[in-house]
């Protein structure tokens, strides 16, 4: 029991609380621009501390803007990065949420983001959901979400798109993979929920079914570099997470099980030098990612690591681009960062992060040499092949460093306010494993040891 | 000549437990153990009995429990992050780190999941939204006199 008991005099069941009809009416669009525009001004005073934006008493307004920039040596990074600067890597989110009545919450937030070649800055509904939970005692509750939910998934995949809520610039990458955002970012469907509030910590149990979502873009440019569309199956997921009562110490379990089938109207697709590659029109794939999460807290420190098994399954999907042509992949990552706020608003990072695409080749040689054998077969059964064009092809045959990426990070954050932050980032990278190919598309041409510096200006409200 | 000696043993003896004791006795009175200056509060007539459990309060600032035990919502209203009374309070009466707060938070209003609490720019602002605010919650000072609010005590 959280609360002690208290005289039943006290007790007056409302649970509906009335809300003015003319409050909801009052907000007209114009007012809510006007307001934007006023908070806009505001976090760029370096005066304010916080803003409170309640339209009325069980209504909220939260977003974020961010804005980086990513200079690099060898690869490019959301946009064209290498030796001069880009600034192509823009997310922008709005929320609002409205709690009719204690213990239901309604809540939608629209996120556009802005990431090289692979995000246009388009608006999408990021989640757009129904919560309600039921005390049975009061430390102890059941609930559910419907509707599209972000997919909770570690420690970070639920504020993923928030600068402010990220350990570093960019999430780590061995684990938060950009190449496979979409699918694990949020999901149309249910969710249950179990809550134990106790002494000895916070235990939550959340349990998910429903459909991915995915684009074109997804498969097009992330990880298969194939030109259809994936189509989301019926999937799970799930997260058990620990957190003790003092919140020093946090630990969790999530899972997925994400059947996918792959369809193409074309067979060939075309390459950036002309050349036709032929892909099949038919496939499936099935994720089954798996993570463990540990972070201890201090004042100061804050110490996290994150280890994921991760599960690649495919079949029909053989081909020379398809860099997973193993029919059960068995993907591996991990990090261990440490964080610093060695004064007031200041914080200091640091992590290493590694990943490799199939752990039983973790230097990726036999992975090159299956993709060079298929690239040589194809050259072999294409008549009159040009050798300009068989050097073109053979520019898609998937690198050795291409199967794994390690990457150590050094970065320093200032809380201007607690609305407005900036930072700066160094990463010193061996490996292309989590290289977003959008900028990238010629496997041949990437390099195996690049940089990569960044800035970044976030606000919140 | 002896007794001289005892007395001036004495004085010394006295002035080595008063540099001893005074450091102790400044520290318990510095800053650091404002936690008794600062108190949780809440509307009068709030449906909860004081004492409450430091779990509960935590977990009602951290907006995990949002409702008070006759079913009615809780509101949340706290200083800014960087505010020292915010800090005192969460590291003293909560047991957590600002910071932590912060990310329970974002936690919940960036996925969708709940509400975060009412940030205002004073402690008037505070006594005075507390005061008319139904079910409401925060903290102030102790020394604040107000009709209006009630001290809620941490077991």
């Amino acid at each position: 029991m959280l609360f002690k008991q208290i005289s039943p005099h006290h007790y007056k069941y409302r649970l509906f609380r009335p809300i003015p009809i003319a409050h909801i009416f009052t907000v007209n669009p114009r007012t809510i621009a006007r307001k934007l525009g006023l908070i806009f001004l505001l976090s760029f005073s370096l005066n304010t501390n916080c803003l409170s934006f309640e339209l009325f008493d069980s209504v909220q307004i939260h977003g974020f803007v961010s804005q980086t920039m990513f200079l690099t040596s060898g690869n490019n990074m959301f946009g064209p990065s290498i030796s001069n600067p880009s600034f192509d890597f823009t997310e922008l989110g709005i929320n609002g949420s409205w709690s009719p009545i204690p213990n239901l919450l309604l809540s939608m937030q629209i996120i556009s983001r802005r990431a090289g070649n692979g995000y246009d800055g388009s608006p999408n509904v990021d989640f757009g959901l129904l919560d309600y939970s039921h005390y049975f005692e009061d430390d102890y509750k059941i609930g559910f979400r419907a509707g599209r939910i972000r997919i909770p998934y570690g420690l970070y995949n639920d504020t993923r798109d928030v600068a402010f809520t990220r350990p570093s610039i960019l999430l780590p990458q061995s684990v938060y993979f950009e190449g496979t955002r979409d699918f694990t970012i949020s999901a149309d469907g249910l969710l249950i929920y179990a809550e134990l509030l106790k002494p000895w910590g916070n235990l939550t149990l959340e349990l998910f079914g429903g459909y991915n979502r995915s684009n074109e873009l997804d498969a097009k440019f992330s990880f298969l570099s194939l030109p259809g569309n994936l189509e989301p199956n019926p999937g799970f997921s799930g997260r058990l997470n620990y957190e003790s009562y003092d919140a020093s110490l946090r630990f969790a379990l999530s899972g997925g099980y994400i059947p996918m089938d792959y369809k193409s109207s074309s067979s060939l697709i075309v390459g950036p030098t002309g050349t036709l590659i032929p892909t099949p029109t038919k496939g499936k794939l099935t994720f089954t990612p798996i993570l463990l999460s540990s972070q201890y807290n201090t004042d100061k420190w804050t110490f996290t690591s994150e280890y994921s098994p991760f599960f690649i399954n495919t079949s029909g999907l053989n081909t020379v681009v398809n860099p997973f042509a193993d029919s059960n992949n068995f993907a591996q990552s991990y990090y261990f960062q440490v964080a610093y706020r060695f004064a007031p608003k200041w914080e200091l990072m640091t992590r290493y992060d590694a990943m490799y695409t199939n752990s039983h080749d973790q230097n990726g040689k036999e992975s090159e040499l299956k993709s060079q054998y298929l690239i040589h077969q194809l050259i072999k059964n294409t008549p009159n092949l040009s050798s300009l064009e068989a050097y073109n092809l053979f520019q898609f045959a998937s690198p050795a460093h291409s199967h794994f990426a390690k990457t150590l990070t050094v970065g320093l954050r200032y809380d201007i306010s607690p609305m407005m932050m900036i930072r700066a980032e160094y990463n010193y990278i061996n490996g292309t494993a989590w290289l977003p190919t959008q900028g990238n598309p010629i496997p041949g041409e990437t390099k195996q040891y690049w940089d990569m510096f960044g800035l970044q200006v976030s606000i919140r409200f | 000549m002896k007794q001289i000696t005892n007395n001036q043993l004495s004085k010394r003896v006295e002035r080595c437990i008063v540099s001893l004791l005074l450091p102790l006795v400044l520290l318990t009175f510095s800053p650091m153990s404002a936690a008794e200056d600062v108190v949780a509060v809440v509307r009068k007539g709030t449906p909860v009995a004081t004492p409450i459990s430091r779990i509960a309060l935590s977990s009602i600032f951290s907006m995990r429990l949002t409702t008070w035990p006759d079913g009615s919502a809780i509101r949340v209203f706290v200083l800014p992050d960087d505010n020292q009374l915010h800090s005192i309070f969460s590291k003293q009466i909560l047991r957590l780190f600002p910071h932590q707060l912060r990310i329970a938070w974002d936690r919940l209003v960036y996925s969708g999941t709940g509400q975060a609490p009412v940030v205002l720019n004073s402690i008037d602002e505070m006594a005075t939204r507390i005061a008319n605010t139904p079910g409401a919650i925060g903290y102030l000072p102790k020394d604040t006199k107000d009709d209006n609010l009630a001290v809620l005590n941490v077991e």
